[in-house]
Formats: structure tokens, sequence, C-alpha cells
């Protein structure tokens, strides 16, 4: 669902210093303002991280909507 | 136990047949100290939404950390339980709805640990795995996302 707002559903992130998750998001959200209202967490390498871990770049971060596995 | 459980496939392609299940049952013949399988099946139900009725889910997954959180949730529930053998399968792509979309197939000596380790795993999965589902709705291929709940 964030892949079909973004329009695109890999993107590469140019960031010079560090990053925390939450300003990631607030980056993200600016670029891509009707992803507001949609809900996702976010992984960092594959791991599901709050708004203050710090991202060491490179890294892959992944916008997870709701599971619905099962 | 110190035995170390490979990782093992977890996805198929499209809807798991009542045959695979079966299958996997006559497999477990020759392992004699089982005295109890629990198995889990989630099938697609027709819920009613604005635009008709879902008529399938189209699941897609991040992979790797899917098969990741598959292989975590396995060994916590051998640490938790006294298991035999553990399987798990879930679909990816499209299973239309009255088919199989997961299968949790545990196996123990006994009853007890085999229905807890199966609710369990269900349960872990709905809520820790990165599946996402969309709902096929009515006849006009309008979508809507799916979110456990």
């Amino acid at each position: 669902m964030l892949a079909e707002i973004a329009g695109l559903s890999d993107e590469v992130w140019n960031e010079a210093g560090g990053l925390t998750v939450g300003q990631f998001r607030a980056q993200m959200l600016d670029k891509y303002p009707a992803m507001r209202d949609k809900k996702f967490k976010i992984a960092v390498n594959q791991k599901i991280s709050d708004d203050f871990v710090l991202i060491e770049t490179p890294a892959e971060i992944a916008l997870l909507p709701p599971f619905a596995g099962g | 136990m110190e035995k170390a459980h490979k990782p093992k496939k977890v996805f198929v392609q499209g809807p798991i047949s009542p045959d695979f299940v079966a299958k996997s049952i006559a497999s477990h013949q020759s392992k004699t100290g089982i005295g109890a399988h629990a198995i889990f099946l989630g099938q697609i139900r027709a819920d009613q939404k604005e635009g008709g009725a879902v008529t399938g889910i189209d699941y897609t997954a991040y992979e790797e950390m899917a098969e990741q959180a598959f292989h975590d949730i396995r060994e916590a529930a051998f640490t938790k339980f006294e298991l035999t053998c553990m399987h798990i399968y879930h679909s990816l792509g499209l299973v239309p709805t009255g088919e199989i979309s997961l299968f949790v197939f545990v196996s123990s000596p006994h009853r007890r640990a085999a229905f807890e380790a199966s609710e369990y795993i269900v349960e872990e999965i709905k809520a820790n795995v990165p599946i996402f589902g969309k709902e096929m709705v009515g006849e006009a291929g309008q979508h809507v996302w799916k979110e456990n709940t």
C-alpha cells in the first residue's frame, strides 16, 4: 500500500550524516504526504526499530504496513 | 535441547492443497515417539466489504525478514514446548476464498504440548511476521489491505 503511494517499490535515500529512524520517517512523510494517514513500522536491516535509533549507513530500510499473515 | 534447527522453507506459491496436508501427516508414521499431532489451517474467508465479498487474498512478504521471523518462532516453540517436530507453511500470491493459506503442524509425545504450541505459533505468526495481504473484493478488481487484529 505504501509502494502504491510512492509509485515505486524501492528507492535509494542519500544522507551524509547520521539520521535517526524518526528523522528518516519525517523526511519520508515530507516526500510522500499521503503516507501520513497510513500505519507503518520501520525496519532497519530487517529489524523493527524505534524512532530514536540511529541508522548506520549503508542500511536497508523497509516500511512495513500492518501484518496480515495467517 | 542442543539440536540446532536448520532454517526451513516456509513459503509456498498459491494455496496449500489438502493433498499436501494429507501427505505431511502420512510422512510421520515412522516417527513412533509421537502421540499427538495438532494441525492449524488458515482458510480465506469471504468477508463482506464495501464493493462486494472477498474473493481471495493476494499475499506478499518482506521475505528475508519473514523467513528469519519464522525461524525465531520455531526456535522459541521448540524451547517452550515438548515437541518432536514442527512444520509451518504459508502461501504467497493469490489464495482464493475457501482455500488454505497457512498450515501449522506440530507433533509431540502428548496432546497438551501439541495444542499449546500450535496456538502459540499461530499467534506469533499473526503478530510478528512481515506478511501483507491484499483482499480482492467483488468483480470490479477492487482491493483492500488486510490487517491482523
